[in-house]
C-alpha cells in the first residue's frame, strides 16, 4: 500500500481551478517533493489531503484511508505529522505549553531528541517569537510522535542556513527509518538535495513526475562568465546552451589618449586590458550570460585556456525551468 | 480526551478573573448607592419620572426595593445585557479568530474530530461563566447586610444559578457565528449585533402582536425580576435554555464539520 495515493483530485473556486484532475502515488519511505511557484495549488492539494478542504471530485487515500471520510481521517492523523506553511500557534501561550497540549493529545515520543535538535525558546510565549523559532517549534510537533507519514509544506522558509543544513540531515535521517516525507517547496534546489522523486505543479495542473536525477538534468544551470579578455562566440558551440546572451566589456574606444578610463570605475573594471585586440563584436565577448542543459564536464575544459575573471553556475530560477520545458500550454 | 477543554479552560482563568472582579464592582457600587437612592425618593417616584419606553426595555418593575433595585441596575443591565454580550462575542471568536490567524490548521491536523474540538472550546467557556457566578453573589449579599437591607439568599443563588443556562444559551449565538464567519472581527461583531438584537426584539415588543418573536430569544426566559421579587423559579425556561444551548451547538457543529476551512 502506497502512503498517498492521489487519484483525480480537482478543487474548483468557480474562478480559480486550484487543482486540476491531479493524479499520482508517493510510496512508502520515500522523500517526495511537490514542487511549483508559489500559487500553483501545492497548499491546495495538502490542505485536501489532510481533510481541511473537500475535493471538488477525485480522491485520495492517505495510509490506505480515504479523505472524504473525516471521521476516518482522525485515527489516521495519530500516525501523521503535518506542518503547515505559515505554521499558527497560540500567541499567548508559551512553547511549552503547546508542546504540552501536542503530547496529551498525540503523544510524545522523541521531543527531547528533537529539541536538541531545533531548539525553539521554550519559555518564550509564542507572540515574541520569531519567524524561525516558530518554524522550529513547528518541527518538533511535527515530528514528535514519531509519524509514519510527514506532511510539509514549505518546511524551511524561516529557517536560518545552518537549521536548513540540520534539517536536510534530519530528513534524510528519517528516511533512513522508514517514514515517509511528502514535501512541498517552490526552492529547485532544496527539492532536489532532499527529494528521491518529485511532482511538479503549475497552475493546479500536474506537469511531471521524475526521478530527481533526471529533473536535475532538465532544469538547468544558468552560467554566467566573465572573461579578461575577448572569447570567442564558437568556444560556446557545445550541446546544452541556450538563450546564450554576450557583450563586449566596453567599446575600447572610449577611453581617451590618457589612458585614463571615461566610463565609471564599475565599467572601467570590466574593460579588457587587450581591448584592442577585440574582433568583430558578433564573433567575441568578454560577457556571457546562458541556460546550459549539458553536462558541464563538457564546458569547462572549452574554457580552460582563457583568463576568467568569474564564472558561476546557478540553478536556474524555477520559472525558467517551467518556460522552458513547458513553455507557452502550461500558461494559465 | 478533553486536552482542548483543559488548555483553553486554563487559558480562560486569568480572563475570568478580572470579568468577575470587575462584576463585583459593578455589585458593590449598585448596592452602595441604594440607601442614598431609596431615602431621596418616595416609592416608585423616581421610576414614574422616567420614559415608558425605557422601563419597557430594561424590564423595571420597581425600583422601591433593593431586590427591584438590584434586578435592573445590575442584573437586567449586568447580567442580561453585559454578560450576555460578552459570552457572544467571546464563543465567536473561538473557532473564526483561529481560522483568520492559521491556526485551526495545526489543530485539524491532530487527532481529534471537528465536532470534539468545537464541544470541548465551547464547554471551556463555562470558566467564564461559573467564576463570574460563583464571585459575585456573595458580594450581593454581604453588602446587603453592610447597608442594612434584607436579601434572600436563597433568590440571590437561584438567580445566578439560573443565569448559567442564559449566558451558555448566549456563548451558543457566538459560537455559531464563529464557525459561519471565517473572520475572526466579523463573527465578533455579528455575534453582539445578533445578541443585542434579541434583546430588543425580547423587550420592545412585549405588549405587541408580535410577541411572540420573542420566544425565540434567550432573554425571555431568564427573568431576574421573577426570580428576585417574587421569588419563582420558571423551570420550563431553564430547559427551554437548556435545549437553545444544545440546538446552536449541535447546528454549529453540523457546520463546522462540513466546512471548508
Amino acid at each position: 500500500m502506497a502512503a498517498i495515493e492521489i487519484d483525480g483530485l480537482t478543487k474548483d473556486y468557480g474562478a480559480v481551478l486550484a487543482a486540476d484532475d491531479l493524479s499520482f502515488t508517493v510510496d512508502r519511505g520515500e522523500i517526495f517533493g511537490y514542487l511549483g511557484p508559489n500559487g500553483a495549488g501545492k497548499t491546495t492539494t495538502i490542505r485536501m489531503l489532510l481533510g481541511f478542504i473537500r475535493p471538488t471530485a477525485g480522491t485520495a487515500r492517505i495510509l490506505g484511508t480515504d479523505i472524504r471520510d473525516r471521521d476516518a481521517l482522525v485515527a489516521v492523523k495519530r500516525r501523521l505529522g503535518y506542518l503547515s506553511d505559515e505554521p499558527g500557534f497560540d500567541e499567548e501561550a508559551t512553547g511549552q505549553e503547546i508542546l504540552d497540549l501536542h503530547a496529551a493529545v498525540k503523544g510524545d515520543s522523541r521531543s527531547e531528541e528533537l529539541l536538541e535538535l531545533f531548539d525553539p525558546p521554550l519559555d518564550r510565549p509564542i507572540r515574541d517569537y520569531s519567524r524561525g523559532n516558530v518554524q522550529k517549534l513547528g518541527l518538533v510537533t511535527t515530528f514528535m510522535h514519531d509519524p509514519e507519514l510527514v506532511i510539509l509544506d514549505e518546511p524551511t522558509s524561516g529557517l536560518d542556513p545552518l537549521m536548513r543544513q540540520r534539517f536536510a540531515e534530519f530528513l534524510r535521517e528519517e528516511r533512513a527509518a522508514g517514514t515517509t516525507v511528502f514535501f512541498s517547496s517552490h526552492v529547485l534546489s532544496e527539492v532536489r538535495r532532499l527529494c528521491d522523486r518529485a511532482g511538479i505543479i503549475r497552475g493546479g495542473r500536474l506537469l511531471t513526475i521524475e526521478p530527481i536525477d533526471a529533473l536535475v538534468n532538465r532544469s538547468g544551470k544558468v552560467v554566467r562568465l566573465h572573461a579578461a579578455a575577448p572569447i570567442p562566440r564558437d568556444v560556446l558551440d557545445v550541446e546544452g546552451v541556450h538563450d546564450l546572451q554576450t557583450t563586449v566589456g566596453a567599446d575600447p574606444g572610449d577611453a581617451d589618449a590618457t589612458g585614463i578610463p571615461t566610463q565609471d570605475p564599475e565599467e572601467a573594471d570590466a574593460l579588457p586590458e587587450g581591448a584592442d585586440a577585440v574582433p568583430e563584436e558578433a564573433d567575441a565577448f568578454t560577457e556571457c550570460a546562458f541556460t546550459f542543459t549539458g553536462d558541464v564536464n563538457d564546458l569547462l575544459p572549452r574554457l580552460a585556456e582563457y583568463d576568467l575573471r568569474d564564472l558561476s553556475i546557478e540553478e536556474a530560477p524555477l520559472e525558467d525551468v517551467f518556460m522552458r520545458f513547458y513553455g507557452e500550454e502550461t500558461d494559465v | 480526551m478533553f486536552e482542548f477543554l483543559v488548555y483553553d479552560a486554563r487559558k480562560r482563568v486569568r480572563g475570568s478573573v478580572y470579568l468577575s472582579l470587575g462584576m463585583a464592582v459593578l455589585a458593590a457600587m449598585v448596592i452602595w448607592v441604594y440607601p442614598s437612592f431609596s431615602s431621596s425618593f418616595e416609592e416608585d417616584e423616581l421610576l414614574d419620572a422616567y420614559p415608558p419606553q425605557l422601563i419597557e426595555l430594561f424590564d423595571v418593575e420597581t425600583m422601591s426595593s433593593l431586590e427591584g433595585f438590584l434586578a435592573f441596575e445590575l442584573y437586567v443591565f449586568g447580567w442580561v445585557i453585559l454578560l450576555g454580550l460578552y459570552l457572544a462575542y467571546s464563543a465567536a471568536s473561538v473557532i473564526a479568530e483561529d481560522v483568520d490567524r492559521g491556526r485551526l490548521d495545526t489543530q485539524l491536523a491532530m487527532p481529534v474530530s471537528r465536532r470534539r474540538l468545537l464541544t470541548e472550546r465551547f464547554v471551556a467557556l463555562g470558566v467564564p461563566i461559573l467564576t463570574v457566578n460563583v464571585v459575585v453573589p456573595p458580594v450581593v449579599l454581604g453588602g446587603a447586610v453592610l447597608i442594612g437591607e434584607s436579601l434572600s439568599t436563597v433568590d440571590v443563588l437561584a438567580l445566578h444559578l439560573l443565569s448559567i443556562p442564559y449566558l451558555f444559551a448566549c456563548a451558543g449565538i457566538g459560537i455559531c457565528c464563529s464557525v459561519v464567519f471565517d473572520r475572526g472581527g466579523v463573527a465578533q461583531r455579528v455575534a453582539l449585533a445578533g445578541t443585542f438584537a434579541l434583546f430588543l426584539i425580547e423587550s420592545m415588543l412585549e405588549g405587541t402582536p408580535y410577541e411572540i418573536l420573542g420566544a425565540a430569544t434567550p432573554m425571555r426566559y431568564f427573568d431576574p425580576n421573577e426570580v428576585l421579587l417574587e421569588g419563582t423559579v420558571d423551570p420550563v425556561g431553564v430547559a427551554v435554555l437548556v435545549a437553545m444551548t444544545l440546538g446552536l451547538l449541535v447546528a454549529s457543529q453540523a457546520w463546522f464539520v462540513r466546512k471548508d476551512v
